[in-house]
């Protein structure tokens, strides 16, 4: 991977790819090198073998971002509350929303008037980029980060909608976002899964793990979980009753068979895959509670990411473990939050303000600590959920108590790092901030851009399957949003 | 009259250019700029807005387009067969003198050809674009089931026939059509019960459209408009997988002496021209191996395989076929790859509750005792698809075993994910979804084409249509109804034998009497307490009152009078008392009513239910029509389809129609129609696509290597002959499927080593030609059975409901054991979310919808899973109690055994050595660490046991073991 004129380490993820297998498996370099991961690269989606492995993959061109990390807000957060202002609200504080908006509703008998948000607005940052009092840590990365208002999605609900934001349909069985990146670009590192999940320990997402499913892409590209509390994967430390000696033994006993067995197959190089396959499990154990492990942090970053502060841990957690990850070289990681609590049909007040304490800070934890670890440039961060919530109330009489239902036909995301251009505002709602009407973004054209910012064209990133070269996009217009690229 | 009629037609055209001197015909010509001049000078005399003649008014297009007493009076975008030209061009219109001139008549037709357009271009609005929105908000409540106020709201037809409240469209008059009327009102549908049913209210636009479709007359479609469908082209039919099966004789060969049956000869023929030849013959042990992991899922036991090899000859080897093909264990293995073609899953999925299917398992029953029975590939597709239509109609009372087995068989189209269970009736594209999902499963399973491609728009690559697709979903439209749907959760049959259900009632009766007296207690506890609360409320009330309501509740209800029967519902917030209301008020009835609750709570458990089946039936009566969906959306209706099936598929086959066992007014026939046309003998894809299948099974690849693609866009086989000949000799056995594995299997292709040559290698690197069999790692399922049978955990049980899992403390996914051990993979609950940890990481599908083939990964986490799960080393320590009891102090007899019981084979001396200084290192660790850990158990004998178990445990982390040669 090494260019001509570039020092060794060409950065500090560069540095743990190299010193993990230095380290730990000179031998096994050599021996993944010649016989699975050949250094002939192969273009992503172009394989003619039905070997399917997470070896580096050259990309279509030139990208700009290597890694993405992604903070799934699962539940739909309000964007009006958070990062699209309007005014305008003020002037039909109370009346009686129009018909178009009144058939764009979940909870029907529910309605209210038109509500404004009750946070203060500001701008920040040289480019002036607009926040509420709820997300000051946000604020903070204003110039690092590319706002996108006119996100519009296709369904109402959470599970088609989640669906649609990992895999582009409303379909249970399409690969993930994530499994779509790793299967075209495998990883730079072979010591740890190449898409990473770490999921809230209080619970699963809505949707489970349909959320990093490869569906038909082979299941090495599925997202693995890593647990943020105990072991990180299922059966990956030894069984803690077994001795070191017996452990040794065995391992010793097993490589002897194997080389006999694959002495007299000569020709099978699934076999040798299957011994580096046994050594790179025992280099992960190390590899991911190494990874995982945050001792080595200093006070000063965990109390960045909010560490200290018992509403923020969890989510700060995650969010250090991720820096930790991609700059091991980890392609795609993917953090949820537990159940959906950016769902906020009641008391949108009360819980907003717990969901912004819950991720702000460590949100801008992870821009700030990637910036500062240089590794921002070319590491892209996504913030969002599967769709934004109404200008109107949702109530069912105490105006105290009002929430906000869906809207799935306009709300915002954002993303920085990774070749995005800091500071820029895309797109608009209409004056009420329903519905996206200028230079609206689907979904499609969400996904276009992330993959463009990854070096892959959306059009040629396929699957084979049925006869039919199936694709992220599938045959969905897609276009790349250039108006947020640096 | 027709001939004068086409005299005149023709004197027409060709008068138009006389006429038109001067005057061109418009390209688009609409009715206020073009049409209403014309009709203004000739037609309004009579046929003006007020007490027109024949009730036709000709002064806007909506009025001409509404018609009059005899019907329409313009077809749109049809002048031929409207009335209207039909009149002008006879001269019977106008009956003055002041007749229409040929450029006239001309302009007429072409708007009439054009469209009807009115100015603003706008085209009329026919019947397909008025049905969507009552499809998607209103057939819920008022369709073929569900008929609310005895009102339909499918078709046009039945909306004009309207309801309890009268027509709900009256052409023409959208004032008068009370559907109109309903919807602008607010009052449909029902604000209250949008969110029960999915449905929101029509937009504004949609409002407009039913406006202007019924201001317009509410036309009805043009079948004449239909699109020119795309004709299949000889070329199209001319396509190798298109064409009936040709049957050619096996050619001859120069390596006679390895042919064993025709396979050979056409296998030997196509290596003989690269110059190559089979590899040699596998040795016994192995052979023996490979045929009991192949046709049973499991390795011999050391006592099979030594009974084998006291006399390993070709006809022994025929037995061992026959016998493990008549194990029981056969079905186990085989059903599961029928299994991944329905999709077959213990959930719904979709959502995140991913709710169980509880009665899934039959249908995985059906599939192993059809296997194990040998049903034969057409009956055994019959019954599949429509196992309700096979019982003769009048017959459904008498259940018989079988009646109850071809039911449970139609569950394979019931195994898609379906979450529409999770609100009353799910969204309509939801429902479509679902059944879209089974077409796919029909089409890549039997058919072997890429049918779901079509869905949205015609095949890109192979000569099916979006017609054709949708012909196809209406074979299935009686029993799944997008439009009158029921869910997956109550879409179920309750059968029973005469015999069952009186076994049940016996069963049941006792508990039942128990819960009649429980539910007697309850009521005596409450009685008090409710009298004492519902005083307390009447002393609110008005003395006279307060007497009038006592006498009322005092009064059973069916004895109440008309003022009785008033006052308990103006009162019923005073008379209803809920027991929630009576615990929260009295805490010690609470305790006591908590008690009787639970006790009624675990009686009512036990009672059996009736069996139930999830079965795809034919809902009987007219199903709503089926429309092709432009673009596969819901919303966008194009033409009406009819049942059939894909055009390129009939040349030299009966057609579906002629198949067809007519509708017996309890079913369609329309299923069994199709399982009749697919069963066809010479039917090209039928028979190709199941030989195919169970090559690839047996010999790593496919002869087709995409097995559920034999489109253009699929593999063409590398031994069309072959294929060919497998095809008709598998009709020709009478569709036995059994017959084709011992064929296969007896093959001496079958037989090879799978340890080429560096030649053979060289000739044939891809296998193509089957120049050796090819090494495979076990499946999922087998790995997981093999291990249990190997360790002697194996609870070998079959059938019934599925074994629950559970997670284990460290998170691996695991089945619950039995007292004798652990049942077979397939007869653990298949929950999508929840699949055991083991299957996960070797490789099992995520069905979507369904697998057609598997993948095989090469990953770490394979390594980390049996290197570390603890149920691994556990189950090692097992067998190595097991070997210790039988070998008592004799450690070479011990590890002698685990060698045979693990690979299969006896270790060579040089293995056993070895072997023996490994258990002793290993024996040694262990007693030092059990030293160092103090345990008091006699720790020489556990030493030497937890190192025969990590010996064990070794073996079973082996390639040798994983691997199948």
């Amino acid at each position: 991977m090494q260019r001509p004129g570039q020092p060794y380490f060409s950065s500090r993820r560069d540095f743990f790819h190299r010193i993990v297998d230095g380290l730990q498996g000179a031998a096994l370099a050599s021996l993944l090198g010649a016989d699975l991961y050949g250094s002939d690269l192969v273009q992503p989606g172009r394989h003619d073998s039905r070997i399917y492995d997470l070896s580096p993959k050259k990309p279509h061109f030139e990208p700009k971002a290597k890694a993405v990390v992604q903070l799934f807000m699962n539940g739909g957060p309000s964007q009006i509350d958070m990062f699209d202002p309007k005014p305008a609200l003020q002037k039909y504080a109370g009346t009686i929303p129009a018909r178009d908006l009144l058939t764009d509703i979940l909870f029907s008998k529910e309605v209210g008037g038109v509500m404004p948000s009750s946070f203060r607005f500001a701008k920040y940052g040289n480019s002036g980029m607009d926040f509420s009092e709820l997300v000051p840590h946000m604020a903070e990365c204003a110039d690092d980060i590319a706002m996108i208002r006119s996100m519009h999605t296709n369904h109402i609900n959470h599970e088609p909608a989640i669906f649609t934001m990992q895999g582009g349909r409303i379909a249970s069985d399409r690969p993930a976002l994530g499994a779509w990146v790793v299967y075209g670009l495998g990883s730079e590192n072979q010591n740890l899964p190449a898409y990473v999940v770490l999921d809230d320990p209080k619970g699963l997402p809505v949707n489970g793990i349909q959320n990093w499913q490869s569906a038909y892409l082979p299941p090495v590209y599925q997202g693995t979980r890593f647990r943020s509390e105990g072991p990180p994967v299922v059966n990956i430390n030894p069984h803690s009753e077994l001795p070191k000696q017996v452990l040794e033994a065995q391992r010793n006993l097993l490589r002897w068979l194997d080389d006999r067995h694959r002495g007299k197959r000569p020709n099978e190089p699934n076999l040798n895959a299957r011994i580096s396959g046994y050594e790179l499990a025992a280099r992960m154990q190390t590899a991911a509670t190494d990874a995982l492990d945050l001792s080595s942090e200093s006070e000063a970053t965990k109390e960045m990411y909010g560490m200290n502060d018992p509403v923020s841990r969890s989510f700060g957690t995650r969010c250090l473990m991720a820096r930790r990850l991609v700059e091991r070289g980890v392609r795609f990681v993917q953090i949820y939050i537990e159940d959906q609590i950016w769902d906020n049909h009641f008391q949108i007040d009360k819980e907003l303000r717990y969901c912004c304490g819950k991720t702000d800070k460590p949100s801008a934890a992870l821009v700030k600590d990637l910036k500062r670890t240089g590794l921002l440039d070319e590491t892209l961060v996504i913030w969002g959920g599967e769709f934004g919530r109404l200008p109107i109330a949702q109530t069912i009489g105490d105006p105290a108590t009002a929430g906000r239902d869906h809207s799935p036909s306009g709300f915002c995301l954002w993303m920085a790092g990774g070749g995005v251009r800091g500071g820029t505002v895309h797109g608009a709602t209409d004056e009420i901030g329903h519905k996206a009407v200028e230079d609206r973004v689907s979904v499609h054209d969400f996904h276009a851009t992330i993959l463009h910012l990854l070096g892959m064209h959306d059009r040629d990133l396929t699957f084979s399957r049925h006869g039919l070269d199936e694709r992220l996009t599938d045959q969905f217009p897609a276009r790349v949003v250039s108006e947020i690229l640096s | 009259m027709c001939i004068v009629f086409r005299l005149l037609y023709f004197a027409c055209l060709f008068f138009i250019p006389w006429g038109l001197k001067g005057a061109e015909i418009p390209p688009t010509p609409s009715f206020e700029e073009h049409i209403s001049e014309i009709f203004t000078r000739k037609c309004i005399v009579c046929h003006g807005s007020d007490s027109p003649q024949g009730g036709l008014s000709l002064t806007t297009s909506a009025e001409v387009l509404r018609g009059g007493k005899t019907g329409p009076a313009v077809v749109v975008g049809s002048a031929e067969r409207s009335l209207l030209v039909a009149k002008v061009v006879s001269g019977a219109m106008p009956p003055i003198n002041d007749k229409l001139t040929a450029s006239e008549i001309a302009i007429v037709r072409a708007w009439i050809d054009g469209g009807a357009l009115s100015r603003d271009g706008l085209p009329v609005l026919t019947e397909k674009d008025a049905i969507p929105i009552f499809q998607m908000r209103c057939v819920n409540c008022h369709g073929k089931r569900r008929r609310e106020g005895d009102l339909d709201l499918r078709t046009l037809a039945s909306a004009l026939k309207g309801g309890k409240s009268g027509p709900a469209i009256v052409r023409g008059n959208p004032g008068e059509s009370l559907v109109l009327h309903r919807i602008k009102s607010g009052e449909m549908p029902p604000p209250e019960m949008l969110f029960e049913n999915q449905v929101r209210p029509p937009s504004n636009e949609e409002v407009e459209v039913l406006q202007r479709w019924i201001a317009e007359g509410a036309q009805d479609d043009n079948p004449q408009q239909q699109p020119q469908l795309t004709k299949v082209s000889k070329d199209d039919q001319s396509f190798w997988a298109f064409k009936a099966p040709i049957r050619t004789k096996p050619p001859p060969v120069k390596h006679s002496g390895r042919v064993h049956n025709p396979i050979d000869q056409f296998l030997l023929a196509a290596l003989e021209k690269k110059g190559l030849t089979y590899s040699p013959r596998a040795d016994s042990q192995t052979l023996v191996r490979r045929a009991y992991l192949d046709l049973i899922g499991m390795p011999p036991t050391p006592e099979e395989m030594e009974a084998f090899m006291e006399e390993p000859t070709e006809e022994a080897y025929g037995h061992l076929i026959d016998r493990l093909l008549g194990s029981r264990h056969y079905g186990e293995r085989w059903a599961q790859v029928w299994l991944d073609l329905a999709g077959y899953a213990d959930s719904e999925g979709i959502i995140d509750e991913d709710r169980v299917r509880p009665h899934a398992w039959r249908y995985r029953d059906y599939v192993i005792r059809a296997l194990n029975s040998d049903r034969t590939y057409d009956q055994f597709l019959t019954e599949q698809l429509a196992g309700d239509e096979l019982i003769p109609a009048g017959k459904r009372d008498q259940v018989t075993s079988e009646m109850i087995d071809i039911l449970a068989a139609t569950g394979f189209l019931r195994m898609a994910p379906d979450g529409t269970y999770s609100l009353p009736n799910g969204s309509l594209a939801e429902r479509m979804t679902v059944i879209a999902d089974e077409i796919e499963v029909l089409g890549s399973s039997v058919l072997g084409l890429t049918v779901g491609c079509a869905r949205c728009h015609d095949h890109k690559y192979d000569p099916i249509s979006q017609h054709d697709y949708y012909r196809f979903s209406a074979i299935l439209q009686a029993a799944f109804d997008p439009y009158d749907w029921i869910k997956p959760t109550e879409r179920h049959l309750e059968v029973a034998t005469e015999q069952d259900r009186h076994e049940i009632s016996e069963f049941n009766a006792p508990i039942q009497i128990a819960v009649q007296e429980l539910e007697r207690e309850l009521e005596e506890n409450r009685k008090p307490y409710r009298k004492q609360l519902f005083e307390k409320r009447l002393a609110k009330l008005p003395q006279n009152i307060q007497g009038d309501l006592r006498d009322l509740i005092s009064t059973p209800k069916e004895k109440r009078n008309g003022v009785q029967q008033y006052l308990a519902e103006s009162f019923h917030e005073f008379i209803d008392i809920s027991d929630e209301e009576l615990t929260t008020a009295f805490p010690e009835f609470k305790t006591k009513y908590d008690e009787i609750k639970q006790s009624l709570e675990d009686k009512k458990k036990k009672l059996r239910p009736t069996p139930r089946i999830r079965a795809l039936y034919d809902m009987g009566g007219e199903p709503s029509p089926t429309y092709l969906l432009v673009r596969g959306e819901a919303q966008s209706i194009g033409h009406r389809v009819y049942p059939g099936v894909p055009e390129v598929l009939t040349a030299g086959l009966k057609p579906y129609g002629q198949l067809h066992p007519g509708k017996t007014g309890e079913t369609s026939g329309n299923r069994l129609a199709l399982a009749r046309w697919l069963t066809q003998p010479n039917h090209p894809l039928t028979s190709r696509v199941m030989v195919n299948r169970l090559w690839m099974n047996h010999f790593g690849h496919g002869l087709v290597s995409t097995p559920a693609n034999f489109g253009r866009t699929g593999t063409p086989p590398s031994h069309p002959q072959l294929l060919d000949w497998l095809a008709t000799e598998f009709v020709r056995t009478g569709w036995s499927i059994k017959a084709m594995h011992r064929l296969m299997m007896t093959s001496e292709a079958y037989q090879q080593s799978s340890q080429p040559d560096e030649m053979t290698v060289k000739g044939d690197p891809g296998n193509i030609l089957f120049s050796r069999m090819p090494l495979q790692r076990m499946s999922a399922e087998v790995l997981h059975d093999s291990i249990l049978r190997v360790v002697g955990r194996l609870d070998d049980t079959s059938f019934g409901e599925p074994v629950p899992v559970e997670k284990h403390s460290n998170g691996e996914i695991l089945p619950k054991a039995s007292e004798q051990g652990r049942r077979r993979a397939i007869y653990v609950l298949k929950r999508r979310r929840t699949p055991l940890t083991l299957l996960d990481v070797f490789d099992l599908p995520r069905l979507s919808p369904n697998c057609t083939e598997r993948t095989v990964s090469n990953v770490a986490p394979q390594a980390l899973q049996l290197l570390n799960s603890e149920k691994l080393i556990e189950d090692a320590r097992f067998l190595a109690a097991r070997l210790i009891d039988e070998y008592p102090h004799e450690p070479e007899k011990q590890l002698r055994s685990l060698y045979q019981r693990v690979l299969s084979r006896t270790p060579t001396e040089k293995e056993a050595k070895s072997f023996e200084k490994d258990l002793s290192l290993l024996a040694l660790n262990w007693r030092s660490y059990l030293e160092e850990k103090r345990f008091d158990a006699p720790r020489n004998a556990t030493a030497q046991w937890y190192a025969l178990g990590s010996l064990a445990h070794t073996l079973l982390n082996s390639a040798e073991f994983i691997y199948i040669d």
